[in-house]
């Protein structure tokens, strides 16, 4: 999900945020909700997923996907929501991700009375687990259940078909100015493991580090996903000077262009299986 | 009372103007062989295809040498400033000018402009102007700026400028809001050539024009007033500062983002150790801030290796307390 | 002898407070002019008009025959010094080298001093008796040496016109009597035209050459100390009672205020 990419600016604040906003259970719903308001493009995803689409009467600003979510009303951002715009689309329950700005937000929609769910999305296992979340405030626990069921075994097809390879040293890039990674404890990290390569940036202690390029040179990866985009495409030369580093040498530096990389739903095995081709072209047809 | 002599003298100013330099090549130098990831510079002299030669010549010295630029336009910068203001707390980043040029660089990419270009450098040059302008406008009071009066202009325009950053930050999409990020905390890595050797000509630029008006800062340095009595034309030396100072100030912006501080500090020491003549002092600031950042960069990189810090927070964590202390010794002098 | 330094109908405002209403005087070389009042009347916004530092609403100020305007302020700096009542100088700038800036308008734009602004620069110092504090930065020198160094750097302009703001206020009495000693050297062997603000009614009746009276904006009385320092003149200008009578022992004038006794 995007929405991590997003934590990093205020990280240091997040941490306390994110153990603050954790853990709290839903009150059980006694008829599954009807109208349903969702903070974070991740879950809208989900809740499309879950084929409960049609119940979103609002979603965040940053919600793109599917197509049909672009066209549902608008209540503030990702970071940023708007509680009136929240409270007035009268949800039945609100399904939010801690995000840097938002906290405040959603303590005052729950102090208006209104059900909030929240789930995390950092890793795997708080992918599996907001699903079966948000399923279970749906009324359609059953239906998110199959939901799990189904994205981990898309996702270990793309463990399997890169079974066999050797691991290959991956650097995975989010920003360039400044360099900024993924390191270790991020879905990121854990979807390059599962696409058959290991994090070089593993060992830097901080989900999200700063690194200086004179790393990128010691750690020599053979493949840079570079995901950082928009402005960024000025400086899609950063790396071109680092002649002994094999990905550059060797071509491998492969330009991300997609959102679903840095979304905790459902299309992630397909960043999954994007990742995979790109580490390991040969097992998909590719040179 | 001081080890130095009464007066500036041109051999004083070329002979101090040269240690300074060399102390500046050598820290360049040493700089080069510190970073979070050990290089051999033998094994990068005896062989260009080795990693040692990536490392210390395509990463570091490009880094160590921006860095003396952005330093030297930070330092030479914030010492006119602080005479045209006639008051040793100004510095560009604590009057807000920093986040000014910084408002116009987010504005500039957010438009569409690519970070290469020179729309960004521009943008954050026209940012550094209004800034100025705003500040020194505000910051008068019957014709000198109290130390008061400066601070707090400077703080609720910093306090704007980050708010404007901000608030771009909210609106703009997620691809445009990590560039962000670059401005509010500052960074030396990763820059062309190309860019290095452009804004080293912009500071060259703006430190010549700045020591033109050197002997002119000496006497605003009294008020503007006394200035005009001692046979200074205010109205344009004033004008050729603010655009000099500002293109100073846009252009390390725009190529390294907001870096605090060293306007402030660098002048001060200087000041302390070789006086006020600005004949001096300018280019000794220069010098001496080139010299500070790179080792403050230095430290950046290597302080929490294998990850490296933001140099904005580095000089922050340095100049913050510092200027707590001058501002005591400021507020605690009054007239005597 | 012609005029030096000429006003004619100076007329000035701060927003919409007038301070100065159809202020007119003339200053010829050699000559020692004291400017006297109470506070509020306008003294120091009359020195900024002559030194060219502010312009007149209404009325001109005229160097040699030219209009102030006309002059550039290299140009005029030369000619005309000017001695603030202070300077919050917060740069530590040594005292030599403030005084050197009395130099600037004598010297090409980067020029660094030659041997002759020098010896006029510590030729002032010692004229003002602070030759002694040459290196020291002005952040450590007391009031009254502060307002003596910025006096040798009017000095060291070598100026034909001296303009003064209240120069004694921080000074003892000996330095007082000094600096209206220089002063008056000044002006009677190097034919420097002198005008100083005083406050002090007393030396202003033993030194100056003439006396300029004004209050409340305007001038009440102009002439010799004998001519201006009446009881009369000055309980109108200071609105209280003053005593004035012969100083047996200068040979001039002394002046009181009269105290209300009690009982």
């Amino acid at each position: 999900m995007k929405t991590s990419r997003m934590r990093r600016p205020a990280l240091l604040v997040a941490l306390p945020l994110l153990a603050a906003c954790g853990g709290r259970p839903p009150p059980p719903a006694t008829t599954p909700p009807a109208r349903v308001v969702s903070l974070a493009p991740s879950i809208t995803e989900i809740v499309y997923a879950l084929g409960a689409g049609d119940r979103l009467v609002g979603v965040c600003a940053q919600c793109d996907y599917p197509a049909a979510a672009a066209r549902l009303p608008r209540v503030g951002g990702y970071l940023v929501p708007s509680v009136e715009a929240v409270v007035a689309a009268r949800p039945d329950v609100v399904l939010v991700v801690p995000s840097p700005g938002n906290r405040d937000a959603v303590r005052a929609v729950e102090q208006a009375g209104v059900r909030v769910v929240v789930v995390q999305d950092r890793t795997l296992a708080d992918l599996w687990a907001s699903m079966r979340a948000v399923g279970a405030a749906l009324g359609l626990a059953d239906v998110g259940e199959r939901l799990v069921a189904d994205v981990q075994r898309r996702l270990e097809a793309v463990r399997e078909r890169v079974a066999g390879l050797p691991p290959r040293r991956v650097l995975l890039v989010v920003g360039h100015t400044p360099l900024v990674v993924a390191g270790h404890g991020t879905l990121q990290d854990e979807l390059v493991s599962a696409a058959g390569g290991v994090n070089v940036a593993g060992d830097t202690g901080g989900v999200w580090p700063q690194i200086s390029l004179e790393l990128v040179v010691a750690r020599a990866p053979e493949v840079i996903v570079d995901a950082a985009m928009g402005t960024e495409e000025g400086r899609h030369d950063l790396f071109a000077g680092l002649a002994t580093v094999p990905a550059v040498r060797d071509g491998r530096v492969v330009a991300f262009a997609g959102e679903a990389i840095f979304r905790a739903g459902p299309r992630v095995p397909d960043a999954a299986r994007a990742l995979a081709a790109a580490i390991h072209p040969e097992a998909f047809g590719a040179g | 009372m001081t080890l130095r002599p009464p007066y500036l003298t041109a051999r004083r100013l070329a002979a101090t103007t040269a240690v300074l330099a060399a102390l500046l090549v050598l820290s360049i130098a040493g700089a080069m062989l510190v970073g979070p990831v050990a290089a051999s510079l033998r094994r990068a002299l005896v062989d260009p295809g080795s990693a040692d030669h990536v490392i210390l010549f395509r990463t570091r010295l490009p880094r160590v040498l921006l860095g003396a630029v952005v330093g030297g336009s930070l330092g030479a910068s914030g010492a006119a400033l602080q005479a045209l203001l006639a008051n040793p707390l100004a510095c560009p980043h604590l009057l807000g000018i920093s986040g000014g040029a910084a408002v116009g660089g987010v504005l500039a990419l957010i438009a569409g402009a690519e970070a290469i270009s020179a729309v960004a450098p521009l943008a954050a040059f026209a940012g550094a102007l209004v800034a100025i302008g705003v500040v020194y406008l505000a910051a008068r009071a019957g014709g000198r700026s109290t130390p008061y009066a400066l601070l707090l202009v400077g703080v609720v325009f910093n306090v704007l400028a980050s708010a404007a950053i901000m608030l771009i930050n909210a609106i703009a999409s997620y691809s445009q809001a990590h560039g962000v990020l670059f401005w509010l905390m500052g960074s030396l890595s990763g820059q062309s050539w190309g860019l290095i050797a452009a804004a080293a000509a912009y500071a060259l630029a703006g430190l010549a024009w700045l020591a033109a008006h050197a002997q002119d800062l000496n006497l605003l340095a009294a008020g503007e007033e006394g200035a005009a009595e001692l046979g200074v034309d205010v109205e344009r030396a004033r004008r050729a500062v603010f655009v000099a100072a500002s293109l100073l100030v846009g252009a390390a912006v725009s190529v390294s983002g907001m870096i605090s501080f060293v306007g402030l500090i660098v002048p001060h020491l200087i000041r302390l150790v070789l006086g006020a003549d600005h004949r001096l002092l300018l280019p000794a600031s220069f010098l001496g801030g080139a010299a500070f950042l790179v080792w403050a960069d230095a430290l950046a990189r290597t302080a929490l290796a294998p990850a490296e810090l933001p140099v904005g927070v580095v000089t922050a964590l340095l100049g913050g307390p510092f200027f707590l202390f001058l501002l005591r010794r400021e507020l605690g002098r009054g007239t005597s | 002898m012609s005029a030096l330094l000429e006003a004619t109908g100076l007329r000035f405002a701060y927003g919409r407070r007038p301070v100065l209403d159809e202020v007119s005087l003339a200053l010829g070389p050699g000559e020692l002019v004291g400017v006297i009042g109470p506070n509020g009347a306008g003294k120091t916004t009359l020195v900024r008009l002559l030194a060219g530092v502010l312009a007149p609403a209404g009325g001109s100020v005229r160097l040699a025959d030219r209009p102030l305007s006309a002059y550039r302020r290299r140009e005029l700096a030369r000619r005309l010094a000017v001695v603030p009542q202070d300077a919050h100088l917060e740069f530590p700038f040594t005292a030599l080298e403030v005084v050197l800036m009395g130099r600037a308008a004598h010297l090409p734009p980067l020029g660094f001093p030659r041997a002759r602004d020098l010896t006029v620069a510590r030729a002032a110092m010692q004229r003002l008796e602070v030759a002694h504090l040459e290196d020291r930065p002005l952040d450590r020198v007391s009031g009254g040496e502060r307002q003596r160094v910025l006096l040798a750097r009017a000095l060291a302009q070598e100026p034909e016109v001296l303009l003064l703001d209240e120069p004694t206020t921080h000074l003892d009495l000996r330095h007082q009597a000094g600096i209206h000693d220089v002063l008056g050297e000044l002006s009677r062997s190097r034919g420097t035209a002198v005008l100083s603000v005083l406050h002090d009614l007393n030396l202003a009746a033993m030194y100056c050459d003439r006396l300029i009276l004004l209050a409340a904006g305007r001038v009440l009385r102009v002439g010799t100390p004998s001519q201006v320092l009446t009881a009369e003149a000055l309980g109108d200008a200071y609105r209280t009672q003053v005593y004035v009578g012969p100083n047996d022992a200068t040979g001039s004038l002394v002046v009181l205020p009269l105290v209300r006794r009690r009982g």
